[in-house]
């Protein structure tokens, strides 16, 4: 089976971030970047069905030249080789146009299956996968935990809200997006490493008109609504003065 | 059965700092000028991404690099900022008074970097000359045949909270080489191990300091980069050891730090306060003014110079750069000597392997060139400063420019230089029976969040992540000892020295027992150093974890 599987670079979660001189943007000139967490998820679900199925996992990522450090990480833990759309346009690309530049590279492979993320940690569109099945007019399903490969068909678990699951078969080539937390990742291990330097990555430009779809006006910082109120008085006083706010003010009760 | 990955090569570096690098380089290079079958050569490193644990001031004497690499400018080295004034001042707690010397911290040709970038770019030289650069993978145990180093083992991943291997375990691989070259930095806890169990101790024992930084960004134009200004005096008082520094950098931004000798008496002395009242200085806070802070970050320095150094060459190993000891503390410099020693540790394993011999008196060819190079040159003239800092700063400072006179000689070849913990006063002796709140650190002061953070902010600022399933990798040998002795006698000086907020004694109505939130750890070995008990040992966290230091 052949497997592609969609990673972007995203800056580290949780670091101290700051927006940049247009509010466009994040100033992510200094940042640090790890790789879209959803995406390893379908990284280790793709390195898990070729163990299981045979074949080949294939990475494919958009974005400028430093998303090779995501790369070689999948290629570290597995892969067996890598297309990259490099541009610097793609840093914060909308979901369609890295569905787009993703596109016509990864149609010439004709994939058994694609992974995605379910969504990226910084912009989390949740788009990107679904507009990708598009342009390769395969169909898809989102929010994926479980695949069951069979033949020319896959099963999948997807999840719904208020702890509901769904289970959904549909004809390969698919796309799924995958979920956060549906397996166990690995570790890169020093073979893996050293391997990953002899594998293929492949350079390949956008499509010349390609160009966002969206443009981002603004960013900006959440501000800080959270208000702090002491209640007096002795404590059976004090509680209740906080029941009547939680009733009144806050109703929450 | 479990199934642990071997890997063999010629040379393993561990560390990659500006030491374990530039061996590294040294090797690549000359085993492929001499051609033939290349020397293999790996390095590890325990932080996720090259440099991530890397934090300096830092202001890069180049006479290392040009040692390493002579056309580094061609090879794009992020060094560029020349140094264009250089000042030291003494501060008392309102005003400052500037030094009409600079002496040793003379800083003419030398350029202010950021040293975090430039061991990335260092890691991308190495990668070039074919080494291996392992990111993410922390040395734990050193493989030993007989008294000969035959390698390392590197800690497992996948164990979770209680020790139990979780469906990814992955079992430590151990590497093995014909020459171990340790580069794990200030306290490193190979070198650390290694030094016991060959008993290479140097006839004085190492001493520390601790370095707190943040890098700040000021509104374009307040700054003109490639400043240097270092402090004396306060907020440290003349018993403790230390200073501050001020770089200037490209783009508005700048690093501010504070050094503190891990050799204080007051067991509630907290540097990272020292460091907020630093900033509270009139001379800096105005500096800072209308900026905002980036990066935070904490890193010790070993700073018993050349009596301290322990033997640095065993059967098949040799150790290098902060691990050893070689920095000189005068000038608060060590990144050109780590540089050195790496460079004369390559060239010393590349020679006792092509003779196919890795004994211990092959390997003392580093000792020679040691003793022979610029490096005894640089440390052994100020051999005694330290020491003499030890007295107080004033003796400190009469002592450094008659040492600089007299090219370091002494009525007593050696001035006795304490183990730093040792120093440390017990609550009665250093407060009398006055009841002291031992919570509160004697140099507290309430933070603004604008100049001034608390600890666990700043720790948000140092970009610091572990996996929370592991166990935890600050082992405190007898916690019981927490609650009683430690508590009675020095009031939990942890809670004051750890600059991340790791420790904590928490009361849950069983009296107080210690807390380590060990996720916060900036892997700065501080604990390890100065907790006067020495019952902590730092070991590696899983690999990957620890700070995220950019631009450090
Ligand atoms: C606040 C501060 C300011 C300073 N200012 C200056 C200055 O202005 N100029 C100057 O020249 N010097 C300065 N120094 C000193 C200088 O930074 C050091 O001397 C230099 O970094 C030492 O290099 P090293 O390679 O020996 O160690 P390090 O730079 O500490 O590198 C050691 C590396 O080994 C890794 N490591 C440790 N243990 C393990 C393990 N078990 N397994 C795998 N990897 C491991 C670490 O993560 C690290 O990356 C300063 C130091 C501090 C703390
Ligand atoms: S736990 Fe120890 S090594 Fe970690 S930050 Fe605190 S003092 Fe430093």
């Amino acid at each position: 089976m052949k497997i592609a599987v969609c990673v972007k670079q995203v800056v580290t979660r949780d670091w101290p971030l700051r927006i940049n001189d247009s509010h466009t943007w994040v100033d992510d000139r200094d940042a640090s970047f790890e790789m879209n967490e959803p995406d390893a998820y379908a990284l280790e679900e793709a390195l898990r069905l070729k163990e299981q199925h045979g074949g080949e996992v294939v990475v494919c990522s958009a974005g400028p030249p430093r998303v090779n450090q995501v790369i070689r990480e999948a290629l570290a833990r597995g892969a067996d080789r890598a297309i990259h759309v490099e541009a610097e346009s793609l840093a914060s690309a909308d979901g369609a146009m890295v569905a787009e530049a993703l596109a016509a590279p990864m149609e010439e492979e004709q994939f058994d299956l694609v992974l995605t993320g379910l969504q990226s940690d910084d912009q989390g569109f949740a788009q990107t996968g679904v507009v990708l099945a598009e342009f390769l007019s395969i169909p898809h399903a989102t929010i994926i935990m479980e695949v069951q490969v069979g033949a020319g068909r896959v099963r999948v678990k997807r999840e719904l809200e208020g702890g509901w699951f769904q289970w959904v078969s549909m004809s390969t080539p698919a796309l799924l997006t995958i979920q956060s937390g549906i397996n166990q990742l690995r570790y890169a291990t020093l073979k893996g490493i050293m391997a990953a330097k002899k594998k293929e990555v492949r350079l390949v430009e956008p499509p010349a008109e390609l160009a966002r779809r969206q443009e981002i006006l603004m960013l900006s910082v959440p501000e800080r609504t959270k208000e702090i109120r002491l209640f007096d008085g002795a404590p059976a006083e004090a509680a209740g003065k906080l029941v009547q706010a939680l009733k009144d003010d806050a109703r929450v009760i | 059965m479990m199934h642990r990955e071997v890997l063999e090569v010629d040379v393993l570096v561990v560390g990659a700092g500006p030491a374990g690098l530039s061996a590294a380089i040294r090797v690549a290079e000359s085993s492929r000028r001499a051609g033939g079958e290349p020397l293999a050569v790996a390095v590890i490193e325990k932080s996720r991404q090259s440099g991530s644990h890397i934090l300096s001031g830092a202001v890069l004497d180049i006479s290392g690099l040009d040692e390493l690499l002579p056309d580094w400018k061609a090879r794009g080295a992020p060094v560029d900022t020349l140094v264009s004034s250089d000042k030291i001042y003494y501060l008392t707690s309102r005003s400052k008074l500037r030094f009409p010397f600079n002496g040793p911290l003379n800083n003419h040709g030398n350029y202010v970097i950021s040293l975090s970038r430039f061991v990335r770019w260092l890691t991308g030289q190495a990668e070039a000359e074919g080494v291996d650069v392992f990111t993410g993978f922390g040395g734990s145990e050193i493989l030993y045949d007989g008294e000969r180093v035959v390698g390392v083992r590197t800690g497992d991943r996948g164990v979770d909270k209680q020790g139990v291997e979780k469906s990814n375990f992955e079992p430590g691989v151990d590497i093995r080489a014909a020459v171990t070259i340790f580069a794990d930095g200030v306290r490193g806890n190979l070198t650390k191990t290694l030094v016991k169990d060959l008993v290479l101790e140097g006839p004085q024992p190492q001493t520390y300091a601790l370095g707190i930084k943040e890098l700040w960004e000021l509104p374009p134009g307040k700054v003109i980069p490639g400043h240097v200004i270092h402090t004396l005096g306060y907020p440290l008082r003349n018993e403790e050891f230390g200073g501050g520094f001020v770089y200037t950098l490209p783009e508005g931004r700048i690093s501010v730090g504070l050094v503190v000798g891990l050799d204080y008496r007051d067991p509630r002395f907290d540097p990272h306060m020292a460091f907020q009242r630093f900033k509270q200085h009139p001379a800096i806070a105005s500096l800072l003014a209308g900026g905002r802070m980036l990066r935070y970050g904490a890193k010790a320095l070993p700073e018993g110079g050349w009596y301290a150094l322990p033997r640095c060459h065993v059967a098949g190993g040799l150790i290098v750069g902060d691990a050893a000891g070689f920095l000189n503390s005068m000038r608060l410099k060590g990144i050109h000597l780590a540089m050195k020693s790496g460079i004369c540790a390559g060239d010393t394993a590349v020679e006792a392997i092509r003779s196919s011999d890795v004994s211990a008196s092959k390997l003392a060819a580093f000792q020679k060139r040691i003793i022979a190079g610029s490096v005894r040159r640089e440390l052994y003239p100020v051999r005694n400063v330290h020491q003499a800092f030890g007295r107080g700063l004033l003796a400190g400072l009469a002592f450094s420019a008659w040492s600089m006179v007299t090219g370091g000689w002494c009525f007593k070849r050696m001035l006795p230089n304490e183990v730093g913990h040792a120093r440390m006063a017990s609550i009665s002796r250093y407060y009398g029976t006055e009841p002291q709140d031992i919570r509160v650190s004697s140099n507290a002061v309430t933070v603004d969040r604008t100049l001034t953070f608390d600890k666990l902010t700043n720790v948000h600022y140092s970009g610091t992540r572990h996996d929370e399933d592991q166990p935890v990798h600050l082992l405190v040998k007898d916690t019981d000892l927490c609650r009683s002795r430690c508590r009675e006698l020095y009031g939990n000086p942890c809670i004051h020295f750890c600059p991340a907020h790791v420790y904590e004694m928490v009361d849950d109505g069983h009296g107080p027992r210690l807390q380590i939130n060990a996720s916060n750890c900036v892997h700065c070995k501080t604990c390890d150093i100065v907790d006067p008990f020495q019952v902590i040992d730092w070991v590696p966290p899983e690999g990957g974890g620890g700070p995220e230091y950019e631009g450090m």
